[in-house]
């Protein structure tokens, strides 16, 4: 018999819980098996000492020369799926049970990967399990005992950052898909991201925007009371569906373009990748609720947009400028749309749509304003260059506003209520009151974000919307 | 809808608030809107009444009475006429719940300087982030039985 092996304090009360000897402890140990192992074998419901016994004896008996004896099932089973009989055997040799080979090679594992992991064991027993652990990783010096307890909004990504793991540096020094905290090792590949400055993505308000996203989340399929749908005049039908046909394209987009620039982004601001991977949820969930209203009530789809505002998203070369196009002047207008499709909702199916969907616009203006506000605190002297963004991205939308007359007289029916020159007239009049909205909201997001002198310099055709006495209070300044 | 009504509130009052409060707060529905943390003042001028609602989380944890001044340091306020409040109320009690032209968006559009308030643009975008949860909380005003002062 082999030299009594110390029996570990937690393996032992196991034993003894489950009425092993010790003595058949300490003969498994010397048969090599890892104490964690007996452990978790022992812990397995239906383990008795009779069974144990039988087991390490077989054990005991192959060891010493014995021969190993393949039940007749897992022969047939092991020929079936091409596995060789010697590999069979070397795997009872090492201790595995029958049942269990025959459950691995029923569920696909190949003779070779098997035998990988057989090389391994077999080399394991032989030099001394020990001898082939290599437990240096335990001792990575990162900061451990780590222990953040749940809040009144759960173990929110926000909260864990406590110690060294609330650290997060203005540039990141790696290249790689090191998450940030872990410990780098030497020789991993660049990946080729092109944002390592926190000032080119970071917003205060990610980790939060991003629990709010999925706290906050909805399902169009069962949310929405689809049932209160009725019939409409075709011309009304016709104009709920090419808003629906716009907002289908403008989730479809927003969602490419986010999906473009998160590769883009190092591992060391994951708050903002998991926002913007929210975000990009959000935005499937858009495209997804607008063209099942398109579709639910008997119209279709409409014509698509001219799209020259695409330009002006896609076309960016830097993140904040994708961002500011995106989420601050796109968001502001896409959120008019969405209050036009509420404040003239036919039914409460329509206007719940709306009302979640504009808490998804929300939080998308809400990182584009924080992230613009964390940008020129650092990057004062890139004011300008903020601005170049704003002109170009306000001029391409002028330019699509004018061409998507399918847009605009689509909401105009429906804040006239229909088609007649009275009513169209009367949309008109509404139409021009929710851009002025429009505009109010965009330059007072702009504002909170550092830009107060935006209602000075925006686009001469927009300037009209400009409340007057904001126009007065800057002229007097 | 119809609805058991156990509890009685006088509007605009602390009490009032407080009796929605207490109902909204044990509700699974309005959990399962999601998390809500924001400052509402609430104003209703020609009462000179004030108060700030806090949401903290899954619930709102505190409504108190207030000065113009404090009502308006909030993310935003909620400001009309009361007229338009008694308005409000009185439609959400008849139909269950505020009907398509009285939801908290509709009134905010069909008031040129807005129903929700704000010295900040950012901090009045709360009103959007977290609309649903500030409808379901004046929906419940169906659930009690309102007087008006």
């Amino acid at each position: 018999m082999a030299e009594a092996s110390p029996i570990p304090e937690d393996l032992a009360q196991v034993a003894s819980e489950k009425g092993i000897p010790i003595e058949l402890i300490q003969r498994a140990l010397a048969l090599g098996f890892p104490p964690d192992a007996v452990k978790g074998q022992l812990s397995m419901p239906g383990v008795t000492a009779e069974a144990a016994e039988q087991f390490i004896g077989e054990q005991e008996r192959i060891r010493a020369g014995g021969e190993v004896t393949v039940p007749p099932e897992l022969a047939a089973v092991a020929a079936e799926h091409n596995w060789p009989e010697s590999l069979i055997i070397r795997a009872l040799k090492l201790g595995a049970q029958a049942d269990f080979l025959m459950n691995q090679i029923k569920a696909g594992i190949a003779a070779e990967q098997a035998e990988n992991f057989i090389n391994r064991q077999e080399q394991a027993r032989e030099v001394g399990l020990a001898a082939t652990l290599d437990l240096r990783w335990m001792h990575v010096p990162t900061e451990w005992g780590v222990r953040v307890r749940p809040g009144k909004k759960g173990l929110t990504v926000g909260a864990i950052n406590v110690g060294t793991y609330a650290d997060i540096p203005d540039v990141w020094p790696y290249r790689t898909e090191m998450p940030r905290g872990a410990y780098p090792i030497a020789g991993v590949p660049a990946m080729g991201y092109s944002i390592y400055e926190k000032a080119e993505l970071w917003a205060e308000n990610s980790a939060d925007l991003y629990e709010e996203a999925i706290q906050r989340r909805w399902r169009p399929s069962s949310d929405i009371p689809w049932e209160t749908m009725q019939d409409l005049p075709v011309e009304m039908e016709k104009a709920v569906c090419q808003v629906c046909t716009w907002l289908c394209e403008k989730a479809l987009l927003a969602g490419d373009v986010t999906g473009k620039w998160l590769p883009e982004m190092s591992y060391g601001y994951h708050e903002v990748k998991l926002y913007l991977a929210s975000a990009a949820y959000d935005y499937a969930h858009q495209f997804e609720v607008a063209r099942k209203r398109a579709l639910s009530n008997g119209g279709g789809m409409g014509l698509q947009s001219p799209g020259y505002f695409h330009r002006a998203v896609i076309d960016a070369r830097a993140w904040t400028e994708a961002s500011v196009a995106l989420h601050i002047l796109d968001a502001s207008h896409t959120m008019m749309v969405l209050q036009i499709g509420e404040y003239t909702a036919h039914n409460e199916a329509e206007s719940q749509i709306y009302r979640y969907a504009m808490q998804d616009v929300a939080r998308q203006i809400a990182y584009g304003v924080q992230h613009l506000k964390f940008f020129l605190m650092k990057y004062h002297e890139r004011r300008a260059e903020i601005h170049n963004y704003l002109n170009k991205s306000e001029a391409l939308f002028l330019y699509e506003d004018e061409r998507d007359v399918p847009l605009r007289e689509a909401l105009t029916i429906l804040l006239g209520g229909g088609i007649s020159p009275e009513l169209m007239a009367d949309g008109h009049r509404k139409l021009e009151y929710f851009r002025a909205r429009f505009v109010r909201d965009y330059l007072a997001r702009l504002a909170s974000a550092g830009v107060p002198e935006r209602k000075t310099k925006i686009h001469s055709a927009l300037r009209k919307y400009v409340p007057q006495e904001v126009e007065a209070a800057t002229a007097a300044a | 809808m119809t609805q058991e009504v156990k509890t009685k509130a006088s509007f605009p009052s602390v009490e009032w608030f407080n009796a929605i409060r207490e109902i909204v707060n044990g509700e699974e529905g309005f959990k399962r809107l999601g998390t809500c943390d924001s400052t509402v003042g609430i104003k209703v001028p020609d009462k000179g009444k004030f108060y700030v609602m806090t949401f903290e989380a899954f619930e709102i944890s505190g409504v108190r009475e207030t000065d113009e001044m404090a009502a308006e340091d909030t993310d935003f306020w909620l400001e009309i006429s009361f007229a338009k409040w008694k308005e409000m109320i009185e439609n959400i009690k008849a139909n269950g719940r505020a009907d398509l032209h009285h939801t908290l968006n509709t009134i905010d559009l069909e008031v040129p300087e807005g129903f929700a308030r704000s010295n900040d643009g950012y901090r009045r975008d709360a009103f959007y982030r977290f609309n649903q949860t500030y409808q379901y909380f004046f929906d419940t005003s169906a659930k009690i039985d309102t007087t008006f002062v």
